[in-house]
């Protein structure tokens, strides 16, 4: 597990440079992005979080990309077990922000859904104010 | 409500052939009992409404996924399922609902008289498990509920309780 993991931030390190040149503004996103609801089993859309893209080999952390139901980019999100959170030997480093500018950011408990099925926190960098948060609420 | 879903499992020749006489003969055959999968708006919790319920034996348990933003099982606790304890009548067929997006439902005829735990497959560390009581609850899984996720032993509503109130919602 623990191989596994730095190997994926491996992986993620070396995309970066590669990833933060592509498209991401409009879904879909270039590079190795791949709709989460065809990953696994989720709703196309989700309430509070919108349509989201990751690159599976970036898996759990993310970044996840979200998108409102226009295909414009909202937030990137990273999903942290809670159990690797609270691992002193466990970090998560060097995640890819290619997003761009950051307005404000969330952090929350969640339970777990398809994809990520541990119990663990969504950290999410807000591209849009908080007032057009609304575009993913429903 | 169009279910894009519908699964039915151990449904026995038996157990058909009841509730079909029973309408036939004009008598009411129990009604199935629905069982809701939900969670609120950020994903943080989650879990089945009722928590607990008592049913005949034979008659129809729905689940129906009511959470907008996730997808969900309902899977009993069986070897089959996952190499999860069994906490279901030993005699009792295993079932496993799959992932069941929005309103999405999935059925089970429960025959076998005993007490039945399930869980929900990516949520059981989130304590998403609930307990069925099919006529009487016969005897506890042997071990209790020490080799469970700590969330989901704390979240079966006794036994005591759901033949005293026949339906438990979580607290
Ligand atoms: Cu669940």
């Amino acid at each position: 597990m623990l191989f596994r993991f730095a190997v994926a931030a491996g992986l993620a390190a070396l995309a970066m440079p590669a990833l933060a040149a592509d498209q991401v503004e409009k879904a879909p996103p270039a590079g190795s992005y791949k709709k989460v609801s065809e990953l696994v089993k989720l709703p196309d859309f989700l309430p509070g979080l919108g349509q989201l893209y990751v690159d599976p080999k970036t898996l759990p952390a993310g970044p996840f990309l979200a998108y409102d139901r226009d295909g414009r980019l909202v937030s990137t999100v990273y999903m942290l077990p809670i159990e690797d959170l609270s691992n002193k030997d466990k970090r998560f480093d060097d995640l890819a922000a290619p997003g761009g500018r950051v307005d404000h950011v969330d952090v929350y408990f969640n339970a777990g859904h398809p994809g990520v099925e541990k119990p663990h926190a969504h950290v999410i960098l807000w591209h849009v104010s908080k007032t057009d948060e609304g575009r993913v609420a429903k | 409500m169009t279910p894009t879903r519908r699964g039915i499992l151990g449904l026995g020749a038996a157990a058909l052939a009841a509730p079909f006489l029973a309408g036939r003969a004009g008598a009411a055959a129990p009604p199935p009992v629905e069982i809701l999968m939900r969670g609120n708006a950020d994903g943080s919790q989650v879990w089945f409404d009722p928590v607990g319920i008592l049913v005949r034996p034979g008659q129809a348990v729905r689940w129906v996924n009511r959470d907008p933003g996730n997808s969900h099982t309902a899977t009993a606790y069986h070897p089959a399922n996952l190499d999860h304890p069994l906490r279901i009548p030993a005699a009792a067929a295993p079932w496993n609902s799959d992932y069941l997006l929005p309103d999405e439902d999935f059925s089970v005829a429960l025959t076998v008289e005993g007490t039945y735990d399930y869980f929900c497959v990516p949520h059981e560390h989130a304590g998403m498990v609930g307990r069925i009581v099919v006529g009487h609850p016969g005897a506890a899984p042997p071990g209790g509920t020490a080799a469970l996720p700590e969330e989901a032993a704390r979240a079966f509503p006794a036994v005591e309780e759901i033949l005293r109130r026949g339906i438990v919602r979580r607290a």
